[in-house]
């Protein structure tokens, strides 16, 4: 592989000017990793482009090179998605962070892909719109990595993920090409190639800019918590809930382990008791909300549920919700060490996975605890260790795949929201097949023929075997 | 010659599917296809891809051929008709998920969801006709696209027979998935392009307990967008449609533009709304309940754009829609889902020789000046030949198309010639 020499770092800083690349090993140090945290390796160079030719020229020069390069947004990623793999050149698109035109009556907004996902809501939130992905981490995180990811958040269930909100990308393609893709209308011309480029993880190229939808906010919302003595009473609620014809805003769950660490660390008057919770949020009119909310209680108490509160203020809802998002916090400390895991089940088999899981924690003699996006069958499950233990790091890596494999057998996916990046690129062929991951590779060279855009992501090399040495990362999600 | 060729394809085909399951086309396959096969499975569908790049026979996927039938200046030699490969695969209501195969119709699969009190919530003109294979390949919608979206956004894992007769699937079973690349958005409106299609799975939705149908009449088409857009603002519609006066006649209207304005939800909700569509029509117009208002919305979703003379497909940002269509010229007829952006007009006038390309230029002119696009539904085969169905991408996106096809289709054998740039 080609690698960074003197010529060409003259050429990038005539192409960027000053500040705009990193080439000292102690600075390189902070991009040697994701939000997963188990392999580090820092790039050689960093490039901080500040305009769509600044990049194109950047890639022509790495293309007449060879060189491969890492694209990144604000590096938090839970797969290792912009890890500097077999690539020598990474190039952040943080400087790229304008937001370009907001377009309220036709309900569009242009943004550089720099830019961080809760800026776009903040700037158009005072007329009463939102950009509905909402991941986690969404007060860092960029569009262009959210892009990369297709990222979802807690508004999945109702709003959908990423895809379903951008309508236009511009791309720079591996060898300088910029290429417009899609438009400002709901209907394309030819192939969805947008819908190709989000969720590719950077390998077709860079994107730079997005045309993303806005949603109008919604005139209230009513949010509850269930209590239930066990999680498959609290499970079959969610099933229930479904299947009744309400589809709520988010639908989360907390088992014991969880709940009891959330109580311990905070003190919100989660119920220490019980098996588990529900947090369920329902929003639209007004006029109806009452009535819904009305629907899902009797639904959950007909599942079992020992006891159902309604959020009675602002207050009371803030709190419910500070408890689900603070839980990963919390659970640091019960152990040394947790590692998460991103599998997705239908959701009439959450009753089952949650038993597997129960019987991995036993049979591997782990703590784990279960936080997650129930109403989309997307779990969490939360694997304590010390890494200082040799035996209970391996027996938490066994632990992880047996539970991801699981779900894969249930009609899952071993991934909703994180993506494969490197963490879960072994486990491609759980899922598919050799001519499956061969027509993938094959959409990939069509934007990137020499595999130069973040290379040894998403697809699996034929017949490489991918051994993961530690376990899970762990991050909050 | 042309007929040896044909009564060999016949034999060989036979040998793969049996006698029965090759046929001629009937009339309305006849523009699509020149011989049609029924394949009764997946394994069969790969044995003729196979055959059909050995030899260079083109093909194509068909449900009901409306689209293809459309479109095609020439028939592609060999249909492969979905229709014996219609089951449903797998359907949980908990999951809110259904597995199915492409030759199942959105009737007959809603129909079995119904007990369920669910639905596929893509409403095609004709959803009794329109297999899923073809909701997907020529991605059809409807009115409801402005709440439930298209089956752009519920279609979450495909099936499909790709070059070199292998199957191939992308996506999965499950309503969030981000394994692997999206090849459900490549099969999604290529018309065939990339391989045929073979079963599909989708996220379904509750069918609301209410459903109600403003209708209103307006003079001008101006005044009809202007409360669209104030009611698009105000409440969450089901759908929000603006009939022309040509095809409002169906309602009864005469010489009116009519907004149709659908909402639902529990009871509480549909009185709020209604009382705010009170509010914003005045005196004019009714709203419909119950069956009435069903029986209005299918009115208004079966409008049948296939069997116009000339009939197209515009999309805009939504702010622009009024504008666009206004400048279209006062000698079409439309169909527009105003809080989508997307209209659907036909020609008034049965179109001479000369005039369809001067007015399909004028429609492109007018999309593509709000950066819009076009692409036309149906043409009669007289001019057909003189005019571009799609529009051409720009250079760069062109180019992907191109290897994209190219490393799809090698052989070139997949509904070739009728798609954006002669793809």
């Amino acid at each position: 592989m080609s690698s960074i020499d003197r010529k060409l770092l003259h050429e990038l800083r005539e192409i960027l000017g000053a500040g705009g690349i990193v080439s000292r090993a102690t600075e390189l140090k902070v991009y040697e990793c994701d939000g997963w945290t188990v392999e580090k390796r820092a790039p050689e160079v960093l490039i901080l482009p500040r305009s769509t030719a600044q990049l194109s020229a950047v890639l022509a020069a790495l293309h007449r090179r060879g060189i491969a390069f890492v694209p990144r947004g604000a590096g938090t990623g839970l797969s290792g998605g912009c890890l500097s793999l077999n690539a020598p050149a990474m190039i952040c698109t943080s400087k790229m962070n304008r937001i370009v035109e907001i377009d309220f009556d036709n309900r569009r907004v242009e943004a550089e892909s720099g830019v961080v996902n809760l800026h776009v809501t903040n700037a158009v939130k005072s007329k009463g719109y939102f950009y509905a992905p909402d991941p986690s981490s969404q007060v860092a995180c960029t569009i262009g990595g959210n892009i990369a990811e297709n990222s979802g958040g807690p508004h999945t269930l109702k709003y959908g993920v990423t895809t379903n909100h951008v309508l236009a990308l511009e791309v720079v393609l591996p060898d300088g090409e910029v290429v417009e893709l899609g438009g400002p209308a709901e209907e394309r011309c030819g192939y969805d190639l947008v819908g190709a480029v989000v969720g590719a993880e950077g390998t077709a190229g860079i994107v730079t800019r997005a045309t993303l939808k806005l949603m109008r906010e919604p005139e209230n919302h009513r949010t509850i918590l269930a209590t239930f003595a066990d999680a498959d009473s609290a499970t079959r609620a969610v099933s229930m809930i479904i299947a009744s014809g309400i589809v709520p805003a988010a639908l989360e769950m907390m088992d014991q382990l969880i709940i009891r660490a959330v109580e311990d660390a905070f003190h919100v008057g989660l119920p220490i008791d019980a098996g588990a919770v529900l947090l369920i949020e329902l929003e639209g009119l007004e006029a109806g909300l009452s009535t819904y909310a009305d629907e899902v209680a009797k639904t959950a108490n007909l599942a079992g549920a020992s006891s159902v509160r309604l959020a009675r203020d602002e207050a009371e809802r803030a709190l419910l919700w500070k408890a689900r998002k603070r839980a990963f916090g919390a659970v640091g400390r019960l152990a040394p060490n947790y590692a998460t895991q991103d599998g997705v089940v239908p959701r009439t088999c959450l009753p089952r996975i949650l038993r597997v899981i129960a019987d991995v924690s036993r049979r591997y003699d782990l703590r784990i605890g279960n936080v997650f996006h129930a109403g989309d069958g997307n779990l969490h499950p939360i694997i304590l260790y010390d890494e200082r233990e040799p035996d209970q790091v391996r027996r938490a890596i066994d632990a992880g795949r047996e539970i991801l494999k699981a779900c894969v057998e249930m009609g899952g996916s071993l991934t909703g929201e994180h993506g494969i990046g490197v963490e879960k690129i072994g486990e491609m062929p759980l899922m598919f097949s050799p001519d499956d991951l061969r027509v993938m590779t094959e959409l990939r060279h069509v934007f990137d023929p020499m595999e130069r855009s973040n290379p040894g992501k998403v697809i699996p090399q034929p017949g490489a075997c991918v051994e993961v040495a530690a376990p899970r990362r762990q991050a909050p999600i | 010659m042309a007929a040896t060729a044909s009564s060999n394809l016949a034999n060989r085909l036979e040998a793969i599917v049996g006698a029965q399951r090759v046929r001629a086309p009937t009339a309305a396959e006849a523009r699509a296809a020149d011989t049609i096969v029924e394949p009764v499975s997946v394994e069969q569908i790969c044995e003729i891809v196979r055959m059909c790049e050995a030899d260079r026979i083109a093909l194509a996927p068909i449900g009901a051929a409306r689209s293809l039938a459309g479109i095609r200046r020439s028939p592609v030699a060999l249909g492969i008709s979905m229709v014996r490969m219609a089951r449903i695969v797998a359907y949980e209501p908990g999951d809110m998920t259904v597995v199915a195969e492409a030759g199942i119709t959105v009737g007959e699969l809603n129909t079995a969801m119904a007990g369920a009190r669910q639905r596929l919530p893509v409403d095609p003109c004709g959803p009794g006709m329109t297999t899923l294979g073809s909701l997907i390949g020529a991605a059809h919608s409807g009115p409801l696209r402005l709440s439930e979206g298209t089956s752009r956004d519920l279609l979450i894992g495909v099936r499909f027979v790709g070059h070199g007769g292998s199957l191939v699937h992308g996506g999965g079973r499950v309503v969030k998935n981000v394994a692997g690349y999206d090849l459900m958005k490549l099969m999604g409106g290529a018309f065939g392009t990339l391989g045929i299609v073979t079963e599909a799975t989708f996220k379904v939705r509750p069918i609301p307990s209410d459903y109600c149908l403003a209708v209103v009449p307006y003079a001008r088409a101006a005044d009809a967008f202007a409360a669209a857009r104030i009611l698009n603002d105000s409440i969450p519609l089901s759908n929000l449609d603006i009939l022309s006066p040509g095809l409002a006649t169906r309602f009864n209207s005469t010489g009116q533009f009519l907004l149709l304005a659908g909402f639902s939800g529990n009871p509480p909700e549909i009185g709020y709304q209604a009382g705010r569509i009170r509010d914003s029509a005045g005196a004019r117009g009714e709203i419909l309940g119950a069956l009435d208002a069903l029986r209005s919305y299918e009115l208004l979703r079966d409008i049948d754009f296939h069997s116009a003379p000339l009939a197209a497909q515009i999309a805009v940002p939504p702010a622009f829609l009024a504008r666009v269509l206004e400048s279209c010229g006062s000698d079409i007829e439309f169909r527009a889902h105003a809080g989508a952006g997307v209209a659907q007009i036909i020609a008034a006038d049965e179109p001479g020789a000369e005039a369809p390309a001067i007015a399909v230029a004028r429609w492109r002119e007018v999309a593509r000046s709000t950066r819009g696009t076009l692409r036309l539904i149906a043409a009669a085969p007289a001019i057909r030949d003189s005019l571009e169905f799609f529009d051409t991408p720009n250079a760069g996106a062109l180019a992907l198309m191109r290897r994209l096809k190219a490393a799809f289709d090698p052989a070139g054998i997949f509904n070739p010639g009728c798609f954006v740039g002669g793809i």
